[in-house]
């Protein structure tokens, strides 16, 4: 025994004596290499950066990005990041900086910044047969915007201009989304009435969408781009400033422009002094405060994952048993289809299922959706789900009561649904709540998958707030809201089963 | 009249036949055991009894009731509601009690009473009390299944068959699950019940129990009756050389 735990010990020291030298090397070949540059970009936001026809990452910023490294020697890395983590990204020198189609307005204190190359503008996309003209005639409709974007600052951030609040305020609804895609998905299907977003995506998006959208001609707000940097790495921002005003002198600044049909916008000029602003401001409050204030905000999220949860369970565990029995019909045309049902349920990603419960009305059959069918399609998309899985765990849960029992009632006289009602149906319920809590307590982390179709529950609000602030916390105490939600589950589920422990 | 009346049943599972052309008559009060070696079909005769199994041919009769009959050689059972009400006359036993076991042994025996044949619920629970007592279980009427011995367990399936005031008892080897000194137990319940004249059959391979239990013993192999006859005769005096065999075999044990 004393022997073997120390040849044990040996054994341990041995590997992290060997793993920790190659671990440190795999650190300097993948971050300390100073000849790779790492952009990060939204790989949903053309022209500025995405994936193209050949499944390339291409765009105006990645052909700046290319053409500095090319001057500079070094290998480019192009990063696609989630929108919503790229201060994360950042800060843990995961990527050098953010170059894609960034806008500095209200984050000027936030990153350390080039100067800017892009002058862009807030428009406004709606339905061409909306009879949309004018700003004023987004009054009561449902606007759009994507999730921490330059139009959602512009209309609500704390550098809003008043015309721009006073516009947000006379909206029905400020609908966030994740991503343009989506909010045009929305848009065409009728979900929302308009979108918000920078003027050069809008562009680039209507070419290529073909008619059936138009700009509104009014303006939002007039915004920059630039290149945002680590906060305080004004090293390797001198460095790309340095190249990028190279690239201006000698023309191939407004070459790629041009390329990219920017050229009205681009602003790129040798004249602009870079700017450093150094003390963080309005970062007073206590630790404390800022936690209570953020469990504030994440507690209405709760609210609604708590919805989904509930309503979910409701619907899903009669279906459930309503699947289990097509499942074991005799009936075979009907067994199969349930079958077919239960694979392509759990065959597919609960995400995917839920994007065609929401668009599906619309692509298939050209139904306008209402706003207040987002919260339906959460709904029923989950309770969908969840009943083809508790169908599953149901007919295990019948199969594993004993044929004698069935006899038994049999030769009493009790009549189908008797037995059923009485007899197998206790037996199943006991068979199974382990399972049932396992489903009921994944149930609870997969409410987050709602944010696919912009409905906001709490891990979105994490999120955004997370993005908003500039800090993960928001997410670690989403994170202990689950765990706290999923404990008392599992008291719940625990409590259950000793009950139904009176029998053996 | 018989009790029950079975003649020319065969029932036959894929391609093998397990009953061959089987006719018995069960007359009223009268104790029967049927013997056999495993795979003689005498479960599944019992099976078919009680209408567990379908049979392939041949009629089925219960105090003048036909169940089954016959035409041109196809069974045909009866309806549903007539069939039910023939299922009243009968009660079966288990080999493993199937007893339900998130009921109390109340509650086992006086459900189907209450629930089935609708009988007040007062009058159902006296003598659903009175039968766990006549089974020497009168102390345990709120205890569950689990918490009972298998000697137990199928005294109080014996009691919830009784509930339903049939008109004859079906027992599937009732104490092949159980120790030696339980079989005794249930031995001693069965001879009691003999004693109040109820009509039973029952299928085992306890030689010793059919011969002291019943009136007449029915010995069969290979799907077919070889051999029947009060126990003194075919159990001490066997003709038959398969019923030989088999009674050496038993006693060698």
């Amino acid at each position: 025994m004393r022997k073997s735990s120390k040849t044990l010990f040996a054994l341990f020291v041995a590997a992290v004596l060997i793993v920790l030298p190659l671990q440190s090397v795999f650190c300097f070949a993948l971050d300390n290499d100073d000849t790779t540059f790492v952009v990060g970009f939204d790989a949903e936001f053309p022209p500025y950066g995405y994936k193209d026809d050949n499944g390339e990452y291409v765009g105006f910023d990645l052909d700046l990005a290319q053409e500095v490294c090319d001057r500079k020697g070094w290998n480019l890395k192009k990063q696609p990041i989630e929108w919503n983590s790229k201060d994360m990204e950042l800060n843990s020198g995961s990527i050098d900086c953010i170059w894609n189609g960034f806008t500095m307005n209200g984050r000027e204190n936030e990153y350390t910044w080039s100067t800017p190359y892009v002058d862009n503008s807030q428009v406004v996309i709606v339905k061409s047969d909306s009879g949309i003209s004018q700003l004023s005639d987004l009054s009561g409709k449902i606007v759009a915007v994507q999730a921490d974007s330059s139009a959602l600052a512009a209309l609500t951030g704390e550098d809003a201009t008043e015309e721009n609040l006073a516009l947000c305020e006379s909206f029905k609804e400020l609908q966030q989304v994740g991503d343009y895609n989506s909010a045009f998905m929305n848009l065409e299907s009728g979900a929302v009435d308009a979108i918000c977003m920078d003027i050069g995506v809008a562009d680039y998006e209507i070419s290529s969408r073909g008619d059936g959208f138009e700009m509104l001609e009014e303006r939002l707000a007039s915004e920059e781009y630039a290149i945002g940097f680590k906060k305080g790495n004004t090293e390797l921002r001198d460095e790309v400033q340095t190249a990028l005003l190279e690239m201006l002198a000698d023309g191939t600044f407004d070459e790629i422009a041009e390329k990219w049909g920017l050229e009205e916008s681009v602003c790129l000029s040798a004249e602009d002094e870079v700017t450093d602003e150094s003390s963080d401001s309005g970062k007073d409050e206590s630790f404390g405060e800022r936690v209570l204030d953020i469990a504030g905000q994440l507690s209405k999220g709760l609210l609604a994952s708590l919805s989904i949860f509930l309503l979910t369970l409701l619907f899903s565990l009669p279906l459930g048993l309503l699947i289990a029995a097509g499942r074991m019909c005799k009936f075979k045309p009907l067994q199969w289809l349930v079958k077919l049902y239960i694979s392509i349920v759990r065959g597919t990603p609960l995400m995917l299922q839920l994007l065609v419960v929401f668009f599906g009305p619309y692509y298939l059959f050209g139904a306008t959706l209402s706003s207040s069918y987002r919260f339906y399609a959460v709904i029923i998309g989950f309770s969908l789900n969840y009943a083809a899985y508790f169908a599953e765990i149901y007919r295990s849960g019948i199969q594993a009561v004993p044929k004698g029992q069935y006899e038994a009632c049999d030769v009493l006289g009790y009549s189908r649904s008797q037995r059923f009602f009485k007899i197998v149906f206790p037996q199943m319920v006991k068979n199974i709540i382990p399972s049932v809590t396992n489903e009921v307590i994944t149930l609870v982390k997969d409410t987050s998958l709602a944010f696919a179709l912009s409905y906001t529950e709490m891990f979105t609000i994490a999120k955004q707030v997370a993005a908003a602030q500039t800090t993960i916390m928001p997410l670690f105490i989403a994170g202990v809201f689950y765990y706290v939600f999923n404990f008392i589950v599992a008291f719940i589920m625990e409590r259950i089963e000793k009950k139904l422990n009176y029998y053996r | 009249m018989y009790l029950l009346d079975i003649k020319n049943i065969s029932k036959s599972f894929g391609d093998l036949q397990v009953l061959k052309d089987i006719s018995l008559s069960v007359e009223e009060s009268e104790v029967i055991s049927i013997l056999g070696p495993s795979g003689s079909g005498k479960s599944t005769l019992l099976r078919c009894m009680s209408m567990l199994e379908k049979i392939d041919g041949g009629s089925l009769t219960y105090c003048g009731e036909t169940a089954v009959s016959s035409e041109s050689g196809t069974p045909v059972y009866a309806n549903k509601k007539k069939l039910k009400e023939i299922q009243g006359y009968f009660g079966l036993v288990f080999q493993n009690f199937n007893l339900f076991p998130h009921y109390s042994l109340i509650k086992n025996v006086t459900d189907a009473p209450i629930h089935v044949q609708k009988r007040g619920k007062k009058e159902v629970m006296q003598e659903g009390q009175a039968l766990l007592e006549q089974m020497g279980l009168g102390d345990k009427a709120d205890y569950y299944p689990y918490q009972l011995s298998g000697g137990q367990q199928q005294r109080a399936a014996i009691a919830r068959a009784l509930a339903m005031k049939p008109k004859m008892l079906f027992f599937d080897e009732p104490t092949s699950a159980l120790d030696p000194e339980l079989t005794a137990e249930i031995l001693k319940v069965l001879k009691e019940l003999a004693k109040e004249k109820m009509t039973m059959v029952i299928v085992t391979h306890e030689i010793d129990f059919a011969r002291s239990v019943s009136d007449r013993v029915i010995f069969m192999d290979g799907g077919l009756i070889v051999e029947q006859g009060k126990p003194e005769d075919v159990i001490d005096n066997p003709k038959n050389e398969r019923t030989k065999a088999f009674l050496r075999k038993m006693q060698a044990e």
